[in-house]
């Protein structure tokens, strides 16, 4: 069965979105960082701009966190240059963090204290008094202050991890696979990404969930086997892999009566029509009028699809390389 | 701000101090407690050497008369000899009945005499008292003299009979190991632990240097030695007032002594510090930093047992801390006080160092 036709995605993969000229907030440059023989992050360049989110796709272990934690010299890099506000990530790592906010993949909280008192210290630490996006934030996640840090349930304690990343008002937040809130949670946490984009605010966000980057991403870049694979603008990605759409007639068609121009596949399903547009959509729409239907589903090609199709190429592409 | 995570430490880790602190309240105003039961015992047992008379002839090839007091349970005496107060090699050289026995002076050098009873009862034997030839000797004050017991005492003539000798052996004398091994267990978790509890990430997403964050975390153990420094004074103090010894060991001296050991704790702490950032394990730097601690001790302990092997002493940071010379001699080494100062920085520093250049494990 071919979903996919040749279009090209991947053509020019690694390139960057329409956001030349803009501020650079983060400036990676062939950073490459090995773990003795393993190869963490290799030759990896990437650009993240003011005011954008940008998402930060792979499966486990393709790199996103080794590349997150060299940003923030929490691990030395073995080559290449970081650079965040201008400054070198390393030397400057405590000046970078003054305006940084983090939430790590992977954190534990100091156990047996009030979730208020753990924030309100890190609070301090960041030489920072108001308490006020803090209460906010809590607020709006439905995080209870009062509760102790070591009675939270895994979704309670991603709050704390957001809250923290969030509550000093940085000018960049880099957040490492922040998923995992319940769904009407995760849709709040994507508002407040977003208003915070509209405070001026950068995101740098790794996840493996693709419809969230889809859902809260301008751009997108993948990774691979600690290589970057591409770097597309969200919504020129999705024009690329186009919709599909899903018709269920009451009478009997004809596929061919659908085949137009940028229609790049077509299949019949159980009696249903399924097709992946990338183009011409109106046509698509007054063929499928002609007929009385009983069913529609105009969806968006997930990311997720996107991906599993692009490792399978890669996976043949090596097999052949062998 | 430096300070929060000085207190954030003490506010998560009061629980732990205060049960310790209690520990070392009860010992330390414990010991001194029991010094008058002791020292009445010890008195008793010390006048069983004048139950034993020992009479030397005039010269050499004369007759030795032993006797001594009679006990009433006795069935049976036994007397051995040995040419060392400790008796370790002594061959018995009587049993039977009497309470007097005369035999050749045939030796030229020191004998000790010990005399036991045997009892009917319960067949134990209890000592009736140590004599020796030598004129004027006290067995019991050579005791303490033995190589063993002075790789404790520094060579020093301390009496049990005083107070602050019975205190400087009895409770100086190991609590330090205890001490010593509670900062070294916390001084390692208090780092490792947040390694191990993936608490550095967002730690160090604070603008907070590495650097900040060991010297933090290493004044923390600082006011830690120092609270348990404190209450052991006020255990100490506190028990010498309860028997009325207070004059008798001087308060400046007690104060010295447990603020001269700061430098020695901070030294075990700055070693915790060391190897927590090196291993990042709560387990393996425990294991490390006990080791150093028990190895610097045995260098110590052997090093007293014979002059040859001064050299060990000399590299045991517990010879630096020479709390018996405030107890007994009422001398500070303030040479030696900094010279643990410094070592304390310095490892430190090479703790600050490391960390620089480690990564910090997901």
């Amino acid at each position: 069965m071919q979903i996919y036709t040749n279009y090209g995605i991947y053509e020019n993969a690694v390139r960057e979105g329409n956001v030349m000229g803009q501020e650079k907030v983060i400036e990676i440059k062939n950073l490459t960082k090995m773990y003795g023989n393993y190869v963490g992050v290799k030759n990896l360049s990437l650009t993240v701009y003011k005011e954008e989110i940008m998402g930060f796709l792979g499966p486990n272990g393709a790199g996103k966190t080794t590349t997150i934690r060299s940003c923030l010299a929490l691990i030395a890099k073995t080559a290449g240059e970081i650079t965040i506000f201008g400054l070198d990530s390393h030397k400057d790592a405590v000046a970078i963090r003054k305006n940084t906010g983090y939430l790590p993949g992977d954190f534990g909280l100091i156990p047996s204290v009030k979730v208020r008192s753990y924030l309100e210290y890190l609070l301090s630490l960041h030489g920072c008094d108001s308490t006020k996006k803090m209460m906010s934030l809590a607020q709006r996640l439905q995080l209870d202050l009062d509760r102790k840090t070591n009675e939270l349930s895994k979704g309670n304690k991603l709050k704390v991890g957001i809250v923290q990343a969030l509550m000093t008002d940085e000018d960049l937040i880099i957040l490492d696979e922040p998923s995992g809130l319940d769904p009407l949670m995760q849709q709040e946490f994507y508002r407040i990404l977003r208003g915070e984009k509209k405070h001026g605010k950068t995101v740098f966000m790794s996840s493996h969930n693709l419809s969230e980057v889809e859902s809260v991403c301008d751009r997108v870049a993948i990774i691979r086997q600690g290589q970057l694979v591409v770097v597309e603008d969200i919504q020129m990605l999705q024009e690329k892999t186009g919709k599909v759409l899903e018709v269920e007639f009451t009478d009997p068609f004809n596929i061919d009566e659908f085949r137009f121009e940028g229609v790049s596949s077509i299949r019949q399903d159980n009696g249903r029509l399924v097709l992946t547009i990338h183009e011409n959509l109106d046509s698509v729409i007054k063929a499928v009028s002609n007929h009385r239907i009983l069913n529609m589903n105009l969806k968006t090609y997930s990311l997720e699809q996107l991906f599993l199709k692009y490792y399978a190429e890669e996976e043949v592409d090596q097999g052949d390389d062998e | 701000m430096f300070g929060r995570m000085v207190y954030m430490e003490l506010r998560t880790g009061w629980k732990g101090l205060l049960i310790f602190g209690l520990l070392i309240l009860m010992v330390s105003a414990g010991i001194p407690m029991i010094f008058p039961t002791y020292r009445d015992s010890l008195i008793e047992q010390l006048e069983g050497a004048n139950k034993v008379d020992l009479e030397l002839p005039d010269e050499q090839g004369g007759m030795i008369t032993l006797s001594w007091e009679p006990l009433e349970a006795a069935t049976s005496y036994m007397v051995l000899e040995d040419n060392r107060s400790s008796m370790v090699t002594a061959k018995l050289i009587y049993i039977g009945n009497e309470t007097s026995i005369t035999f050749e002076k045939d030796f030229e050098e020191k004998r000790y005499y010990a005399v036991m009873a045997v009892l009917d009862e319960t067949s134990d034997q209890v000592l009736i008292g140590i004599a020796t030839t030598e004129k004027g000797g006290d067995p019991f004050q050579e005791l303490l003299k033995n190589p063993a017991y002075a790789g404790f005492t520094g060579g020093r003539n301390i009496s049990m009979l005083e107070v602050n000798g019975f205190v400087a052996l009895e409770y100086y004398g190991w609590s330090w190991m205890l001490t010593g091994l509670f900062i070294a267990y916390v001084s390692v978790s208090v780092i490792a632990s947040d390694f191990e509890n993936k608490r550095m990430d967002v730690m160090f997403s604070t603008p907070i240097s590495r650097r900040r964050y060991l010297l933090e975390k290493f004044a923390a153990m600082g006011v830690i030695a120092l609270f348990i420094v404190l209450v052991e004074t006020a255990g100490l103090t506190w028990g010498l007032a309860s028997i009325d010894a207070l004059n008798e060991f001087s308060a400046n001296a007690v104060l010295l002594s447990l603020i001269g050991c700061l430098p020695f704790l901070m030294v075990i702490a700055a070693v915790g510090v060391l190897t927590a950032v090196f291993s990042q394990k709560v387990r393996t730097g425990m294991g490390v930093t006990f080791a150093f601690v028990f190895a610097e001790f045995f260098l110590f302990t052997f090093g007293g047992f014979s002059k040859n092997l001064e050299w060990a002493k000399s590299i045991s940071i517990f010879k630096y801390w020479d709390y018996l010379s405030v107890i007994i001699d009422d001398l500070f080494k303030a040479g030696d006080f900094i010279l643990l100062t410094m070592l304390a920085i310095v490892i430190l520093i090479i703790g600050m160092w490391i960390f620089e250049k480690k990564d910090i494990p997901t």
